[in-house]
């Protein structure tokens, strides 16, 4: 019964899928890394993103592509102030853990709720009724829209590898991200290292929420669920190693996808809070083995 | 009249939730976002044990609270083993993954809720509805009055201390863990408690009521009300009930009153935590009162008492 | 004699760096061992691994004769041993007696349960501590200063409660971190006098230090550290008559 092109469809289905998730999660380790905050400020952002989109295409008829443009600049702007603005006062006052957490999480909330108050809590579409166009590849179904989001997300996640790795702006964002007050006595300025990453962080999540939303319905609250995931990736591909998250991310989908052949179809969704715990028991350093 | 006791006894159970959630974060430090699920599980395990098991409504609610506290320890024991951050992360999984769980059951109502819960007093007369709401209250006080005996005196040496400076602190013989996790334990049982009274008098839990909203909520009493202090949950129980109150007067639709209560008290928060940080994240230090008989080098001008974090 | 404090192989890395090269060193009974060396040498780092604020990767530790390397912070300190920070760490949040009654190897207060049902016992033991906290207080002269918080207070006078505070634990072994660094005048001398009198009640100390003429008037031994290993150990002369040394010390500042 269970046959090869079925657990094809499901490897090639999830690998799709995981696109955005592995994008949110890079976004997400990045933050962790490089400003050593646990950035649940993410939903805000996420959701930001998508209703600028949204806004853009649905009153303003501009084209998807525009759309996206506009909204990655919005996106990149808001993350800049983010860090800016509430992550510097809040470090310049010692604010600790603590704050970092309350403001983050209270951040969050207050977009979700401004954004409920405009747009509703009406699960959306980001491009209306449009469906991909379907092929069938040796009876596998493939989408444009997987294609698309596979390649999309390979490109960018080889670009930041190549920026961090080889590029100098890179090397000194890891070294702030090692050693921030080191970096600085060698001239680095942490200050704009740190709105970098939120940047970058700020591009990885607006084209992620291209692809969610032009696949399923959003939701202003739907960001916030979906955090846990990216958090999850974080723990399981190790603190500090932000393509181990992303490669954590992927292989979270794909097994929570396949899962679907063992357990029932309703708990497919707890998958990924049993990975969370069986780590947190089993595996607190991730399962990925750090080099430093 | 029934409408007027709804409000206060809501606001009881605010405090309770506010009181004990400061306990947690306000005094001992503690990141979680979990504390409406402790509530939860006190509403669903007294409700759903009486419901089946028919055991007297006190015996549920008190069952209840050994569920939450059991369950904390559970959460916070593996999680606080290796740090605090983890217990955000542990209580984020925690809060999601029970809430899928009892979706997808069918005993526990799904998503639906459960309905038709046994009340705690019989008759739905205006007297049992006054004693409900004097009960409320007296649970109410006694938690405050539990969260002031906890903090003052030898045990409230020992968490302010751990909250200056934790490493500190475990250097001289302190076991921080174990502290950590019985104050999360305590916590969670008065938010199991408020649970029990909750679903008894309301008759009516679904699981739409424990959902992150609220734990925005609870933050926000105390963090507005003043965290770390021992009135301060109280304060933040009372204006984040009567506040989405005044708004209801304006007759809007239920689509705007929602987000529109949830942006002014988030908004608060927001606003507290950038203009009033002292109020928010604790008392200032006191000033360094200039010391006569002085030793120190000229050159030392930091303060270097605090440890670092 | 059993040393009360026995470091055998100790190793530890992050990431390219070693902080503790396979250290050796033992410290007995009334001994007072200086440990110098210039700023990155991994002094700190030792205290921090021996201590059990950051796990080791290889090596022992034995305190009278016990393993310590897989205990807890907590533990170890409840065993006997204690430390003190470079940048002091009082809690701001209490009086100096509370920073001294918080502080001795068994807190009877630290009991939740303790609290609640014997609160008779609780006030007789507290009155022990708080008892004890007075006679640390007396040791460093800073008496008057109990009921005064830390940052009312000098530097010099706030690492001085910080030695009592170490003190409270009663302790075999003692860790000492830059102890005089950045204190003068009558500080200096009542620091000395304590470290002195508390060898010899039978201690074990060692004491990180820059200040020579402090290493010298109060160690019976001292020990060289650079990059993570202890290259040399004498008496402070001898150690300061080797030209290497010095060059090492003085050359290298990072």
């Amino acid at each position: 019964m269970y046959d090869l092109t079925l657990y094809t469809q499901i490897v090639w289905t999830s690998l799709a899928n995981s696109s955005y998730q592995v994008l949110f999660t890079v976004a997400f380790a990045l933050v962790l890394k490089v400003l050593g905050v646990w950035n649940f400020a993410q939903p805000a952002l996420m959701a930001a993103s998508f209703y600028c989109m949204y806004a853009a295409i649905d009153t303003f008829g501009l084209p998807p592509l525009i759309a996206m443009g506009i909204a990655l600049v919005f996106t990149g702007v808001f993350a800049y102030a983010i860090e800016t603005y509430a992550f510097t006062a809040l470090r310049n006052r010692n604010a600790g853990p603590i704050g970092f957490f309350i403001f983050t999480i209270v951040a969050s909330q207050f977009v979700i709720y401004v954004l409920t108050l405009i747009f509703t809590a009406e699960p959306r579409f980001l491009l209306g009724n449009m469906t991909s166009a379907l092929h069938i590849v040796f009876g596998v179904y493939v989408t444009s829209w997987d294609i698309a989001a596979i390649i999309t997300t390979c490109i960018l996640i080889a670009v930041l590898y190549f920026f961090l790795h080889y590029t100098r702006p890179g090397q000194f964002m890891i070294a702030v991200a090692d050693n921030a007050e080191l970096a600085e006595t060698y001239g680095i300025s942490k200050q704009r290292y740190y709105a970098m990453a939120m940047v970058i962080a700020g591009f990885l999540i607006n084209t992620a929420i291209f692809l969610l939303g032009s696949k399923i319905a959003f939701y202003p609250e739907l960001s916030l669920h979906m955090m846990l995931f990216a958090v999850a990736a974080t723990i399981i591909g190790g603190i500090g190693n932000v393509f181990g998250a992303g490669i954590a991310a992927v292989v979270i989908v794909v097994m929570q996808q396949m899962s679907v052949l063992f357990i029932g179809s309703r708990w497919q969704p707890l998958f990924v809070f049993v990975i969370l715990f069986a780590t947190i028991l089993f595996f607190p350093k991730g399962v990925r083995f750090r080099g430093s | 009249m029934e409408y007027a006791a709804s409000i206060f006894i809501l606001i009881g159970l605010f405090v309770i939730l506010a009181a004990s959630f400061n306990l947690i974060l306000g005094y001992s430090g503690l990141m979680s976002i979990a504390h409406p699920i402790f509530f939860g599980l006190g509403a669903y395990t007294s409700s759903l044990s009486v419901m089946y098991f028919h055991i007297p409504v006190i015996a549920g609610i008190l069952l209840g609270i050994i569920v939450a506290f059991l369950f904390s320890i559970a959460l916070s024991l593996p999680a606080l083993r290796i740090s605090g951050d983890y217990l955000v992360i542990a209580s984020m999984g925690f809060q999601l993954g029970v809430l899928q769980i009892i979706r997808n059951l069918d005993w526990t109502g799904g998503a639906g809720g459960v309905t038709g819960i046994t009340p705690l007093f019989d008759e739905i007369a205006r007297t049992s509805v006054l004693s409900y709401v004097a009960l409320v209250f007296v649970a109410a006080a006694a938690t405050v009055a539990l969260v002031a005996w906890i903090v003052t005196g030898d045990y409230g040496k020992a968490i302010a201390a751990m909250r200056d400076d934790e490493d500190a602190f475990k250097a001289l013989g302190r076991n921080a863990v174990t502290m950590k996790i019985v104050l999360f334990g305590i916590g969670s049982a008065c938010a199991g408690f408020a649970g029990g009274l909750y679903a008894h008098y309301f008759l009516f839990i679904s699981p739409d009521q424990f959902d992150l909203l609220y734990s925005a909520g609870i933050l926000t009493m105390v963090v507005v009300g003043g965290m770390g202090t021992i009135m301060g949950p109280v304060v933040g129980a009372v204006l984040l009930q009567v506040m989405p109150q005044a708004l209801s007067f304006l007759r809007l639709p239920a689509a705007i009153t929602g987000p529109t209560q949830g942006i002014m008290f988030t908004g608060l928060v927001l606003i507290f935590l950038f203009l009033k940080p002292n109020g928010v994240l604790g008392k200032a230090p006191p000033r360094k009162t200039d010391d006569g008989d002085d030793d120190d080098l000229a050159s030392v001008n930091t303060s270097p008492v605090v440890g670092k974090r | 004699m059993t040393p009360v404090l026995e470091i055998a192989g100790l190793r530890k890395q992050f990431g390219g760096i070693v902080v503790a090269n396979d250290v050796n060193l033992a410290i007995k009974k009334d001994e007072v061992v200086g440990l110098i060396g210039p700023n990155g040498a991994g002094k700190t780092s030792l205290f921090n691994i021996v201590s059990g604020l950051i796990p080791h990767d290889a090596g022992t530790v034995i305190l009278n004769g016990q393993p310590i390397e897989r205990l807890s912070m907590h533990a170890r300190a409840r065993l006997g041993l204690t430390r003190t920070w470079q940048n002091i760490r009082l809690f701001p949040s209490l009086s100096v007696l509370d920073n001294l009654i918080v502080a001795p190897r068994y807190y009877p207060g630290e009991s939740i349960l303790r609290a609640a049902f014997s609160p008779g016992r609780l006030r007789d033991q507290r009155k022990k501590i708080t008892e004890r906290a007075y006679n640390q207080l007396e040791k460093v002269r800073l008496v008057d200063a109990a009921t005064r918080f830390p940052t009312e207070l000098s530097y010099g006078k706030q690492k001085l409660v910080s030695i009592a505070r170490a003190l409270m634990n009663d302790g075999d072994c003692l860790l000492l971190d830059e102890p005089i660094a950045g204190v003068e005048g009558a500080a200096y001398e009542a620091l000395k006098n304590v470290i002195r009198s508390e060898a010899k009640l039978g201690r074990a100390i060692c004491i990180v230090e820059h200040n020579i003429s402090f290493v010298r008037d109060l160690c019976d031994r001292v020990l060289f550290m650079f990059n993570g290993k202890i290259l040399n150990s004498g008496t402070m002369d001898e150690l300061m008559a080797r030209d290497d040394l010095a060059g090492l010390y003085f050359g290298s500042e990072t």
